[in-house]
Order: C-alpha cells, then structure tokens, then sequence
C-alpha cells in the first residue's frame, strides 16, 4: 500500500482545496477566507497527520506499532500515549455494545472473503478462528498490551474516523476560519460564514440530496459492493465477533451525523452490528442518520 | 439476535469516550439527564470586625423541553462587631446596645457594636421556559430570612433571541416586599439614643425593578452584553442601628443631658441616624467576554446613580488561563468608587441638628453612604474533570477607604467550590 505523499492545493473563489490520497481514499480538506500560505500550511498539517496516523496504525505494514502488537507472540509490548487511548476507546466500544464492536475480529477475514461470490465458509473453518477473537481475551495495562498466541488487532474501524477528528483538531490550532476535513467520505467540518454543503457520491454512502451543516461530523460505515450470496441468501460483510458469522438483515450501510466524526462512525458501525435492529438504534441516539436496507432508497431519520 | 443495545446510554457512551479519546472535555450532552450542583463556602474576615461564613448550594437542570430550572439556597451566619456610625474620638463616648438594655463605652477606636450577629437563609427559584422558536419566559421567586428582617421576592420576565440568537434581548420586572423588625423597636429618627425613643412594630419597604438587556455577540470571539436597571424603593431605609454623634466646635462629642436628654454617661450625644423614605436608583452595566484560543477575558463596567446623590462606578477585569488537563488560574482585580449621598454626615453640630429636627431633613453617618474607594484583588484556581467535576479555590484581598476611621476597612475572601452533577 505505497502511496506518493502529492498534495494539490486549488483556489476557488474564498475557498481553497487541498487533495491528497491517504487511507486507500480520496482525501480533501477546504478552508476559507484565508491566505495562501495559511491554506497551505492547514492542508499541508491535516495530510501530514494522515499519513503518519496510517503509518502507525496500519496493519498491512510490518514495521509499525500494529505490527510490533500483533507479532508480540504473547509478550508485553509496550505502547505510546495515543495507542492506549485508541486501544482504551476501542474497550470502551466492546463494552458499549455488550462485544459486538470488537477489534480482534480481522482474524475472521481468513475464513471470509466478500467477493460478490458464492464461497461460504465451512462452519469448522469459522470455529476454528473464534478462539483467537474476543477482547476479553486481551490483556492490558495502562501503557502495555498483551495478545494471546495467534490474535491480531485491526483499527480500521476506527483508525480513519480518528484521523479525521485528529486532523481537523490539529488544522483548528492554525486558524478559526471555516474547515472542513473528509478523508473518503469521513468528514468534520466547521463554518462560521456559510454552511458547508455535503451531497451524495456512489453507492456507499445511503445519502439521498444535500446535507447542509455549520458544526458536525458525518460518517458511513458499510460497503453495498460486498457480500457473499448463496442459494439465493445475501451474506452480507459485517460480522459479528460472537458468531463468527455475517449478522442476519444488516443494513447495507447506514450514515450517521453527529459531533465528531469517531462518535458518528462508531454509531454507524454499531448500528450494522444490530442488523434489523439498526434504525431503532439510532433514533433511540437521537442523530440524524440514513440507511440504506436494499436497493431502494434510503431510509432517514 | 441478542438482547436489544440501548441506543441513548450508547449514543452518550460514545460521545463522552470520542472525547476522551480527542483529549476534549466532555460535552455537556454528557450530563445532559443530570441536575448539576454548584456547592460553594466562602469565608469573609475583617480585620477586627467582621467574620462570615457562607455556604451555598445551586441546583440547575435542562430539561428536554429546554426549559430551565435553577434553586439555590444561601445561608449566612455573620459573627463579630460593626461600626455604629458615631465618629472615631479621643474623648469617651456612651453608647446603649440595640436591645436598650446596656451601655458601653469606646475611646480612640471606631466605635464597634460587637453584638453583631446574625443568620440569614436565602431561597432562590427560577424557571425559564421557551414558548416560540425565539422567545422565552421567566419566573421566579426570592426569600430571605433573619432575625429582625423578611424579604419576599418576586420576578418575571421575556428573553427575545433575533438575529439567528446572536442577539438577545431581555425584559424583566421584579417587586420585593421587606418587613424590618428591629431588636428593641424600631428608633424614632434624630432622637438620642439615650432616651431610647422606639416605636413597637415592624417597618416595612417594597421595591420595583425594571430590567433591559441586550446581549450580542460580536464574533466566534466575543460576547457583549448591556443592561439598565431601574429600580424605585418606597418605605423603611434607615438602619436602625446607627447614629450620628453630635461633636462641638472642636469635633468632640457633645452630652446628651445639654439637649435635655437622658443622660447614659460621658459624651452621650448621639442620634438614631434618619434616611429619606424612597430611594430610586438607575444603573447600567456592561460586560464583555473575549475568548482567546483557550484563555478568556471577562472585563465588567457599572454605573449606578441614584436620587440619594451617590454615584458608583465599578470596573471587574477577570482573565482566566486555561492549561491543559482541565487546570485553569483566574487572577480577579475589582475597583469601585462611590460619591456620598447628599445627607451623609461623620458627625453634625449642635445648630445642624437644630436645623435638621426644624426642617425635617435626613442624616447618616453609616460610612457604607459617604465616599468609598474599594480594591479587591486576588485569584481562583480550579480543576476541571472530563465529567464536568470541577473544584476550585478563590483567594481575593478586599481593601477600602474612605472619608472616616471607620471605612478603612481590609478583609481576606476566601471561597472552595465544588461542582458536580448527579
């Protein structure tokens, strides 16, 4: 996953554009009414923060702290400040949710692969994998970890939304003017001038028209393009750590607006996790959302 | 399917872990469902004089009507002596206590009555509640309590949000009833304290507020707001407690037995002091709020002029520095200034007081109405917790002087609070 570190930055009107490709997505960040150099110098710290946040946390590199957590062949490892707190944020998700928000499921991914094929596993396949899931099964101290034999973690439930979030607090610190930071569709933004506009591209996001907003944070969780069908049945790609198996009626993705864009992104994924459930959820949440269940348009609330 | 998750503690749950995450305080949608408490004591000290001690708790709720509900209970026990208004002489001078019952005497000290003690209990309720999108109403109720005085209170008001809620516009009235019931009766006025002359009963005193308010916000930065107050008492103003000593030429106390008083002792001339029997005061105040990146300056202007002839400025200026992990210092300087009322007096001669119990006028040498320059200074300290636990420490030094000996007063303020929500 080499990606060139290029940054574009383009004027339009009082607003300036700053593309840069981070996480296996399009990235963005806009600012208005400000100078060149200080648009600059926003774009530049928001990618900056990016990039090194996925460098860290990425589990398809070999030399980073995620890579260093899961080799530790069931040794201490000693993590920094911010890991624990991701790690801590990440207990407390488990915990909210009663497990079904767990970031030692990526193991399941050996036993499933969401083609658009027929292939589903063997239930001795999936068996095989749950002793290595469950954060219970992780032990912790407040600047150490330790897996048992054979687990992984993956933050990509959160990782993203946490740069987003971390990104936007960090470009805040070079000026008050209007921001907005969406890495993929991720996105925080602020406006004291006029609202900024967000609409709908692709498929993934279930959004129908234009979201306008001053403060807030939006977040998608789920892919329509990926499942399993067999025999006429939909399996779709979001598992439940408990089972081990794709959870019944999921949603096939489900956006949700709220204060940052960790807190709407957990939400949504969450939401997923309750399968028909999901809407229930989020209405008793009380944030805005759209769901999308089929092929049809999406449901709102 | 397992059991159903609770999407309202998990929505919160989350809410409050992002921020913990972020290193954010927690919103305050976190203790949106709790009452939140203000617990606060504060101890006042005068050198020599008077000592209080001030225990206050505040209950404040948001509802999901955004309605709002605020009580708050004050109560005060104050211990120690209090200037009685006589001047400050070489000579000795007789007083009675204010029960009638006893004399004391003081020479070369500001002449204290150290039967000064006192409760009082104060009940404060408040409601706002919206009925537009942009307007809202407000009601309330005051009580307060000690032992020679009953205060009932009550207000209403409409708070006007325009301009996007970037302006808000403020209306309010508030009427007040009082019932004074001095120990030993209530004095006759420029009679001498030596004869004892009180009228059995209670006195009373109602007052009308009238309130505007706009507060606007400027920018993303600063806040400004601006109210004038009116405000017309009718009734009891005199203290029933001071007097007015009656001095010769050379400003010592005369005797009250050459007026053909009740002689109590050596320099007995003294006189129950006598306010006008309405009082209307204008103020106005400005206050403005800048917030810097995380620090926050508060600088404060009042103006009050009322029909007594005192004229008041006051100028507060807070700054409050916020560090990280929810530390913040507020260093605090306060300065007033006050003009004397037209019938503020140290001490009259003998042709003032004839003058005076001729011509039906008013006097007082109750060192609170004369000329006044107070200074405060000092500092809080206070830790915030991302659960919105917050306990402080205020630590401030109260200077004033003025005209007599007996307005040269200093006093340490001391004051530990403690919020939380429950």
């Amino acid at each position: 996953m080499k990606q060139g570190k290029a940054l574009t930055l383009e004027q339009d009107g009082p607003l300036w554009r700053g593309r840069f490709a981070a996480m296996a997505s399009p990235c963005e960040c806009l600012v208005r009414h400000v100078s060149e150099k200080l648009a600059r110098q926003v774009v530049q710290a928001v990618a900056e923060e990016a990039w090194r946040i996925e460098y860290k946390f990425s589990r398809y590199r070999d030399d980073n702290l995620m890579a260093a957590i899961n080799a530790g062949d069931a040794q201490w490892v000693v993590v920094d400040d911010e890991t624990a707190r991701l790690l801590d944020f990440a207990e407390q998700c488990w915990q909210l949710s009663e497990g079904a928000f767990d970031i030692t499921s990526g193991v399941l991914r050996r036993a499933w692969r969401f083609d658009g094929s027929d292939r589903v596993p063997e239930s001795a396949q999936v068996d095989a994998l749950l002793p290595l899931v469950g954060w219970d099964k992780v032990k912790r101290k407040a600047d150490r970890i330790r897996l048992q034999q054979g687990m992984e973690l993956d933050l990509g439930g959160i990782g993203k939304e946490y740069a987003v979030d971390s990104a936007f607090q960090l470009a805040g610190k070079f000026t008050d003017a209007d921001l907005l930071v969406n890495f993929g569709g991720d996105l925080v933004g602020r406006s004291a001038t006029a609202p900024w506009q967000v609409g709908m591209e692709g498929t993934a996001r279930p959004m129908a028209g234009q979201l306008k907003f001053t403060s807030g944070a939006l977040a998608t969780s789920g892919d329509s393009r990926r499942f399993l069908l067999r025999n006429g049945v939909r399996y779709s790609h979001v598992l439940d750590p408990r089972s081990g198996w794709p959870v019944a009626e999921a949603p096939r993705a489900v956006t949700v607006f709220g204060q940052q864009c960790t807190q709407a992104g957990l939400l949504s994924t969450l939401a997923l996790l309750q399968g028909k459930h999901a809407e229930e959820l989020l209405r008793e949440a009380g944030v805005q959302y759209w769901i999308q269940w089929g092929d049809d348009a999406p449901v709102t609330g | 399917m397992k059991r159903k998750l609770d999407g309202k503690t998990l929505g919160a749950g989350l809410a409050a872990a992002t921020c913990t995450l972020l290193g954010q305080p927690a919103l305050a949608q976190d203790a949106a469902d709790a009452w939140q408490f203000d617990s606060a004591v504060l101890y006042y000290s005068e050198q020599d004089r008077v000592t209080a001690v001030e225990p206050v708790v505040r209950a404040r709720k948001q509802f999901q009507d955004e309605s709002e509900l605020e009580m708050k209970l004050t109560l005060d026990t104050l211990t120690g002596a209090s200037h009685n208004g006589a001047i400050t002489s070489d000579k000795p001078q007789t007083f009675t206590s204010p029960s009638g019952n006893s004399t004391y005497g003081v020479v070369n000290e500001v002449p204290l009555d150290d039967a000064f003690k006192d409760t009082r209990v104060a009940a404060n309720m408040q409601y706002t509640r919206p009925f537009t999108r942009t307007l809202r109403w407000t009601g309330g109720l005051n009580f307060s309590n000690e032992y020679d005085f009953i205060s009932l209170g009550l207000n209403a008001g409409l708070l006007w949000d325009l301009n996007n809620k970037n302006t808000t516009l403020t209306f309010g009235l508030a009427h007040e009833a009082d019932t004074i019931d001095p120990v030993g009766g209530a004095p006759v006025g420029l009679t001498f304290q030596s004869d004892d002359d009180k009228t059995d009963g209670s006195e009373d005193r109602s007052i009308n507020d009238v309130l505007f308010g706009v507060s606007q916000v400027i920018n993303r930065r600063w806040i400004m707001q601006l109210n004038y107050n009116l405000s017309v008492s009718d009734g009891y103003h005199t203290d029933p407690y001071k007097i007015v000593t009656v001095v010769d030429a050379n400003g010592d106390p005369l005797e009250a037995e050459s007026f053909g008083a009740t002689d109590i002792g050596a320099g007995d001339a003294q006189l129950f002091e006598l306010r006008p029997d309405s009082r209307t005061k204008n103020a106005l105040y400005w206050e403005n709020r800048y917030h810097f990146d995380r620090d926050v300056l508060a600088v404060g202007y009042r103006f009050m002029s009322d029909d007594w002839g005192i004229t008041s400025h006051t100028l507060d200026v807070k700054y409050r520095f916020q560090f990280d992990n929810g530390w913040y210092l507020q260093p605090h300087v306060r300065w007033y200034d006050q003009s004397e009322a037209d019938f503020y007096q140290e001490s009259i001669t003998a042709a003032e007081l004839t003058a005076l119990q001729s011509g039906g006028g008013e006097v007082s040498a109750d060192y609170r109405l004369g000329n006044l320059t107070d200074t405060t200074y000092g500092f809080k300290v206070g830790k915030e917790w991302a659960n919105n636990q917050q306990l402080s420490l205020r630590v401030e030094s109260f200077q004033q002087s003025g005209d007599s000996d007996a307005s040269e007063l200093d006093a340490l303020i001391t004051q530990v609070g403690y919020t939380f929500y429950w």
